[in-house]
């Protein structure tokens, strides 16, 4: 019994809400001795002791960091209290030592949910794992997992590691890592991630990540030390605050010696505790940062947040941001009015979505290029259905012109309009040359698909803009940047048409540029006097993204260079992560600057009553911790964007 | 060797300079930082029981607890 009260009474916690609770309840005894009962003494005597219990605690603090050689806003507090006592104010000093407690305890409680955020985050991490060593399952703890082991994750279970899918097919719901709602599919080949949710089927997993080396735990440290890293007006406020305290006990001193009203110096001690403000960017910024990362959006640091929150213009990179970086078929054209179908052969069924004399052009023209490792040949490939037609023999290459190859039965040519005709004979028709045009007008490269000296067709391919291309650049829009502007190393024309898909105007287009000319156009942005942000893939465009002033990359996930190096990185390939971060940077930053205002309003204020003789001690101690908590409920308010 | 301790009563950034000298106050240890931030503490220390590190920090008024990341 006596041992349970003696572990109780030394977890600093327990004892001083039981010591916040006690003379919480002496206040209002001793209130109702006064205004009830009309016994004076007993109200003094009970308001003493109410003091007493709360000060003692305050007091030990402010004794064990004046040990340590630092004077706490406890010492502050401390002081004042016995001062008041001393004075006879009784009532005072137990209001203002109850409030200091009761503060502290609703501030550190809430202080707790919005650290909440990224114990959470925590708590994704699964404990244990099955492993089959020797042909047997066996649960281990998930860190005592061996690199390339085979890990069992069962239906509805927690994915332990990090590591490759290498048998079974399920879909998995990888929120915690990508802040994505919609679950991915998954089956052999593809990469899966600790703290993921198998929601289907059983996954056999060959381990590549445990414990500490998963992604779940890179980016739990890399949002810990976000939070930690202190923004600018976080230092430049804590410098600020160092020398705030002892200047208020100057002043009080000084106070005291020109007017000889000890009830005035004291109460200046009181209200200058600089709490509302110390407090003020931190919380936003834990907040922030942590409500980010809930999101899939991981900020390096309080500065970055800031610097995020003053940007005024943005550079994407085309490439892998506004398009998928994958050329796809985009548009065939059949010359010939019918299909020609080869004697023998049967019809060729209609692939996706092109015709029937379409999906012939297309399939010849696979035939050609089977034996081709251009990107361009990918393409056609991917979208031909050609078995039914002869297989080449010998093919030719002809870089930047075409290709041709030969059938038992047939010589076949794809390539550029002025080769076939020039070189190869091949009657090419004025419409063709009309299409060529318009395709190239709208940003596809076009090649003509000729057999035996017949243009049959002409196909059009593309670098395939995203589905969610244009509806990031309206959200980009309407988070008020003043300018954005799409790289790219593609020809003008190709540039234009994918401006207008995605809805960038003309001016708003650099195309033909190389690296360093990307580099440029950033510095160009800055000397214009804009905050830039520069979106990439991190790897033609790292000279760009070192010179922005905040560097984005996108679909992080798994990818550690991104996550170690980017200011921001987006840990889903979700264009409208984009506009989401720069908002609630945006909103962020606002949040701070609100809370320093309130913070600063509320000092003024306090100092103006105190020296006006309207505020007491009771009064003022009430004020600064309400001032507090309304910043630290400001600074909540993020947690909910 | 390093210890990671966590308390969730940081409420104010004047805590830190107390809770680290407490630390720092402690036999064989070479670093305390403390974040207040995330209420995360960092020790640095030689052969140290855990529990004299948490003692400390309960003495200069603060609950803590040990973490392991």
């Amino acid at each position: 019994m006596i041992g349970t009260i003696r572990t109780w009474w030394q977890n600093p916690r327990r004892r001083r809400e039981a010591l916040t609770v006690t003379s919480g309840l002496l206040i209002i005894l001793a209130l109702v001795a006064g205004y009830l009962l009309r016994q004076q003494p007993w109200r003094d005597a009970l308001m003493a002791l109410a003091a007493l219990i709360a000060g003692a605690d305050i007091a030990l603090r402010a004794w064990n960091s004046l040990r340590h050689r630092h004077v706490s806003i406890e010492l502050l507090v401390t002081i004042a209290a016995a001062g008041a006592l001393v004075i006879g104010e009784y009532w005072e000093a137990a209001a203002v030592t109850f409030l200091f407690l009761f503060g502290a305890y609703l501030e550190a409680r809430t202080l707790r949910r919005t650290r909440q955020v990224l114990q959470d985050l925590l708590e994704m991490a699964p404990d244990t794992a099955v492993v089959i060593r020797d042909g047997e399952q066996v649960e281990v703890m998930a860190f005592e997992v061996h690199q390339g082991e085979t890990v069992l994750v069962k239906p509805g279970s927690k994915v332990p590691v990090d590591g490759r899918v290498i048998g079974g097919r399920s879909v998995v719901d990888e929120s915690a890592i990508t802040g994505e709602p919609l679950p991915e599919e998954k089956e052999a080949g593809a990469s899966v991630y600790a703290g993921t949710i198998n929601q289907a089927g059983l996954l056999k997993v060959e381990a590549t990540g445990v414990g500490a080396d998963t992604t779940l735990a890179r980016i739990i440290r890399r949002v810990e030390e976000a939070q930690e890293a202190q923004a600018p007006t976080q230092r430049f406020i804590e410098r600020f605050a160092r020398w705030y305290t002892p200047f208020i006990i100057l002043l009080s001193i000084g106070a005291y010696l020109l007017t000889r009203d000890i009830a005035l110096a004291l109460t200046l001690l009181v209200i200058g505790c600089p709490g509302a403000l110390v407090i003020s960017t931190p919380i936003s910024i834990v907040a922030g940062i942590g409500r980010a990362a809930q999101r899939g959006i991981l900020i390096k640091g309080g500065e970055y947040l800031e610097k995020a929150g003053k940007i005024t213009a943005l550079a994407l990179d085309k490439t892998g941001t506004l398009t998928a970086g994958r050329p796809r078929v985009r548009e065939v054209v059949a010359l010939q009015p019918e299909p020609a179908v080869v004697a023998g052969s049967p019809p060729p069924a209609a692939s996706g979505s092109w015709s029937g004399a379409e999906a012939e052009v297309l399939a010849w023209a696979a035939v050609a290029e089977a034996g081709s490792e251009h990107p361009l040949a990918g393409a056609i490939l991917e979208d031909a259905a050609y078995a039914h037609l002869p297989e080449a023999h010998t093919f030719d290459t002809f870089t930047g012109r075409g290709v041709r190859a030969e059938t038992p039965e047939h010589t076949i040519a794809v390539g550029t309009a002025a080769w076939l005709a020039d070189e190869l004979d091949v009657f090419v028709p004025a419409r063709a040359y009309r299409h060529l045009e318009r395709m190239k007008e709208e940003g596809q490269t076009a090649v003509i698909v000729a057999r035996d000296g017949v243009a049959l067709g002409i196909v059009g391919i593309a670098d395939q803009v995203r589905a969610s291309a244009r509806q990031m650049i309206a959200g980009l829009r309407e988070t008020g940047l003043e300018e954005i502007v799409m790289l790219t190393g593609d020809d003008r024309r190709t540039a234009l048409a994918i401006a207008a898909e995605v809805g960038l105007r003309p001016e708003e287009v650099r195309a033909e540029q190389l690296p360093e000319q990307k580099l440029d156009a950033i510095r160009a942005l800055q000397a214009k006097g804009h905050v830039v942000a520069m979106v990439g893939d991190g790897i033609n465009d790292a000279p760009a993204l070192a010179a922005a002033d905040i560097g984005i990359a996108m679909g992080a996930a798994g990818t550690d260079i991104a996550i170690e190096t980017a200011d921001i990185a987006l840990m889903a390939d979700d264009l409208l992560k984009l506009p989401e971060a720069i908002r609630l940077s945006g909103l962020t930053l606002r949040n701070i600057r609100q809370n320093v205002a309130i913070a600063l309003a509320t000092v003024a204020f306090l100092l103006g009553g105190v020296l006006l003789g309207e505020v007491h001690m009771a009064g003022g101690m009430l004020v600064h911790e309400a001032s507090v908590m309304v910043v630290i409920l400001n600074g909540m308010r993020l947690l909910r964007v | 060797m390093k210890t990671l301790l966590r308390s969730e009563e940081l409420s104010c950034p004047s805590c830190v300079a107390k809770i680290e000298s407490a630390l720092n106050g402690v036999p064989g240890v070479q670093k305390a930082k403390v974040h207040f931030n995330t209420g995360r503490i960092e020790v640095e220390h030689d052969q140290v029981d855990q529990d004299e590190l948490l003692q400390a920090v309960r003495n200069a008024g603060y609950e803590v607890r040990v973490s392991a990341f």
